[in-house]
């Protein structure tokens, strides 16, 4: 058993639902999802953010729109859609039931 | 000291050192292969490029003058390199779906599905039919019947090409799946992809990726696909040349197995996408792709391409890099932007329809160049090959050392040399190899212009030693017949028919003027018989000998050494069946007239052993060699048509009896004017005037007889009358001078 790979399953599992979570709030721009995960210091490689986002959009969970910036070319900025609003109340309602029972758990003794 | 290069990187330029360019292009491979089954794959790896020249520019922002391998470095550090990704490296819209349907599901079970999730890039995903919307060509149909068999999608597609061409219900079948399927996006699963190789090609890199895919060396599919081209090169030179010459053409390509492997390369061109990016090349060699080997053909890549920039000079290098580079760039981004508002991944090597138009287009413009490329070396071959033919003349007609070697200096360079050239650029190109020795080129051109000009020169010498046309005469003692009529025959020849020979066919031999009596001498048969009205009451036989030369001192050599005899017994006169040339007489167009002068009220009958006499002049004044039909002066050439003559001139010549009147000749037994008859072309009775003529003034020499004395201007020159008046080109099936003259011409 490797501790890493339980680690990474373990972050996996809920790295769709901070993302979502993080967006939820707002427009974002990957770079800033990226700056505030790091600032809760849960880091993310923007490396998997970006694979995620995609994967997210094309579940249709996330739809973004192109904002001009004032260097370069336009950005994409991701929010919530319908569906992923409802994927995010479930995810949260099943991460409310997994922490408390962990908490309950590990906490018992 | 770095170079530094400029980028156009998402819109924007960047200047970046070439080795952090280099990082940055291994790195963004590498996400490509890491992605590749990865349905937003073009999109993801579009977003990091943009996040990437984000940073750049960030960085520019900040003073600095270039972006270098650290800043890259670092950058990649950031974003992570695949290895280092979390999350579903094989996770598909089908797992994100489910997942997303299965809603907040039993935990136990999300986390047994998550454990099982393994590292391999094997997608779980139940077989359906689908059309696949990212790899296609017209409607994805057979890429996703590929899919669904595990197989290579051009496999599918040239089974489909095929039942398509073969039965036409392929086509019905295809626009029934079209409409029916669903699309997707789906990912290839076959290991191994026939590709074209665009690194390595001829055409179009058909060859070379089949030679890729089946580990094979590059000429065996290039021979295969080139075979039936040569083969139908050889085929066509010993069994079309010569007597079909300007009738060879296209149809070897379409004859039978060449035909077909023709339409095979250009179905295959159609079909197969080019190998562009590293993971298609690795593919195409079904070599494992993974990071390692991705990195190499990538490096490998760089480097080739680094080669030959230096060797077309380093600026000009770095211009044309940069201006792939940013073509690529500008390519890739639209197709991106394109994609992903069309919500669906294109891929921009597959624009379907207009891609297999384009090919078709292009096959057909190489198809005719093709056809011109080949008529040129099938000409080529066919006049070396039958000059080769004519070489054995040569002896007859060339003269000193000059013309000879002439003669083999034009045979070898003007004729045999392109052939050659031809050849050799062939199997170059089909080897593959590549002349580092361009000088080789202008050495065969300067070879074939030399050659040209021995031909020219050549041609020019044995023109003039046809330019002077001699005759000396003799009359033939003669006893008189005693029943008041007389008999010409002609021996026949007994020497082998000349031109008897595997590159003569047909009614040539029948025809020919050329009998083969030894090794060294020919015998001709250009013997003319006239019929002439004689001025007083006794036959006359004289022998006219004609000869060409340069001068008018040897056209009379050469005409005093034709030997000719003629033997008579009582009425019977017999005439020799032709006359020796040998090679050191030399042919020059040597011609013999036997005019019988037919006193009134006597009879001439001309055997049919006569008609082997074959008549031809060639006359180099009109700057052609002409064949010439002594005959036609004496038909109309309006109605006379050689086939109908013939028939006749049997019927005409076998022992017909004439009898000269004071009107002329006219057949025994019938009171018909000579007019109306249609006379034997070797038999020629008279016109008038021309038999009358030569009685009258006949001294001798000095002009040529049977034109009209009464017109001195003419006898000066011996050749012009002969040359106006009978400007016949023959053409017949005597392809020896057919050629002669054409190559004449042509020049």
């Amino acid at each position: 058993m490797n501790i890493e790979n339980t680690q990474s399953q373990m972050r996996k599992g809920i790295l769709e639902f901070c993302i979502l979570s993080v967006i939820r709030r707002g427009e974002a721009y990957p770079s800033d999802i990226v700056e505030e995960m790091k600032a809760a210091n849960l880091n993310i490689l923007e490396g998997t953010l970006y694979p995620l986002l995609t994967r997210l959009k094309n579940a249709e969970m996330l739809t973004y729109r192109w904002v001009e910036s004032n260097s370069g070319p336009p950005r994409k900025y991701f929010s919530l859609t319908p569906k992923g609003e409802a994927f995010y109340g479930e995810l949260e309602a099943t991460w409310n039931e997994l922490a408390n029972a962990v908490h309950a758990l590990t906490q018992k003794i | 000291m770095k170079k530094i290069i400029n980028i156009n990187f998402h819109s924007r330029v960047i200047p970046i050192e070439e080795t952090a360019y280099e990082i940055l292009q291994q790195y963004i491979d590498s996400l490509r292969l890491y992605f590749a089954h990865e349905e937003g794959r073009d999109e993801i790896i579009s977003d990091i490029e943009n996040r990437f020249s984000e940073l750049f520019a960030e960085n520019l922002k900040k003073g600095a003058a270039c972006i270098t391998d650290g800043d890259v470095n670092a950058i990649i550090t950031s974003m992570g390199r695949p290895e280092e990704f979390e999350g579903e490296e094989a996770g598909t819209t089908a797992d994100t779906g489910a997942r997303a349907s299965a809603g907040a599901g039993p935990a136990p079970g999300y986390t047994a599905g998550a454990s099982q999730q393994s590292y391999t890039n094997a997608p779980e995903e139940p077989r359906r039919l689908y059309r696949a919307a990212n790899d296609k060509v017209l409607g994805g149909v057979c890429a996703g019947l590929a899919n669904y068999l595990r197989l290579d999608p051009a496999v599918v597609r040239i089974l489909f090409v095929l039942i398509s061409f073969g039965w036409g219900f392929g086509f019905l079948l295809y626009i029934i799946l079209w409409i029916v399927l669903p699309t997707r996006a789906l990912v290839a699963n076959a290991r191994k992809r026939l590709y074209r190789n665009s690194d390595d090609r001829v055409i179009a890199g058909v060859a070379s990726g089949l030679a890729a895919y089946f580990h094979i060396d590059v000429w065996i599919p290039r021979l295969i696909f080139a075979l039936p081209m040569i083969l139908g090169i050889f085929t066509s030179i010993f069994q079309n040349v010569f007597f079909h010459m300007f009738h060879w053409g296209g149809h070897i390509f379409f004859d039978g197995f060449g035909g077909s492997l023709f339409v095979v390369y250009i179905v295959l061109w159609i079909v197969l996408p080019e190998a562009i990016t590293a993971s298609e090349k690795l593919e195409m060699r079904g070599e494992k792709v993974d990071l390692e080997s991705i990195k190499n053909t990538v490096k490998s890549d760089l480097e080739t391409f680094k080669g030959r920039a230096k060797e077309m000079g380093a600026e000009m290098g770095e211009r044309m890099q940069q201006m792939g580079q940013q073509m690529g760039q500008q390519i890739r981004q639209s197709a991106q932007s394109f994609g992903t508002e069309a919500g669906a991944a294109v891929r921009k090597s597959n624009n379907g329809i207009g891609h297999a138009i384009g090919v078709l287009f292009k096959a057909f413009f190489l198809l005719i160049a093709g056809l011109i490329a080949f008529s040129l070396i099938i000409a080529l071959t066919a006049v070396a090959f039958s000059t080769d033919g004519l070489l054995d003349l040569k002896h007859y007609i060339l003269d000193g050392f000059w013309q000879n070697f002439l003669a083999w200096s034009s045979f070898a360079l003007f004729l045999v040399l392109p052939v050659v050239a031809l050849l050799t650029w062939l199997i170059r190109r089909i080897t593959g190899m590549r002349s580092r020795k361009h000088y080789l080129g202008y050495v065969f051109a300067t070879l074939w212009v030399i050659g040209l000009i021995s031909f020219i020169v050549l041609v020019g010498m044995v023109m003039s030693n046809f330019r002077v046309r001699q005759h000396s005469e003799e009359e033939i003692a003669l006893s008189q017949p005693s029943h008041g009529s007389m008999v010409i025959h002609a021996q026949q020849p007994t020497g082998r028919i000349y031109d008897d020979d595997w590159w003569f066919e047909g009614d040539w031999r029948h025809h020919g003027p050329f009998y083969n009596i030894s090794d060294d001498s020919i015998l001709l048969t250009t013997v003319q018989v006239k019929l002439l009205k004689s001025d007083d009451s006794s036959y006359h036989v004289r022998i006219l000998r004609i000869s060409r030369g340069n001068s008018s001192g040897s056209a009379m050599d050469h005409a005093r050494q034709i030997v000719f005899p003629v033997s008579q017994s009582d009425s019977i006169l017999l005439l020799a069946g032709g006359f020796p040339v040998s090679k050191d007489q030399k042919f020059r167009n040597q011609q013999v007239i036997v005019a019988v002068y037919i006193p009134i009220g006597k009879k001439i009958m001309i055997d049919r052993s006569v008609n082997h006499y074959e008549w031809f002049n060639l006359n180099p004044n009109n700057r052609h060699f002409h064949w010439e039909k002594w005959d036609s002066q004496w038909h109309d050439d309006d109605t006379w048509d050689e086939g109908s003559n013939m028939d006749n001139s049997y019927y005409w010549n076998s022992n017909v009896q004439y009898i000269m009147t004071s009107d002329g000749l006219s057949r025994v037994g019938e009171d018909r004017p000579e007019k109306t008859e249609r006379p034997e072309k070797k038999e020629r009775p008279e016109k008038k005037e021309r038999e009358e003529a030569p009685e009258k003034s006949q001294p001798d020499n000095n002009g040529y007889r049977y034109k009209a004395p009464e017109k001195p201007a003419r006898k000066t020159n011996a050749d012009t009358p002969a040359a106006k008046s009978t400007t016949m080109l023959m053409v017949r099936r005597s392809s020896q001078f057919i050629l002669l003259s054409t190559l004449c011409n042509t020049l």
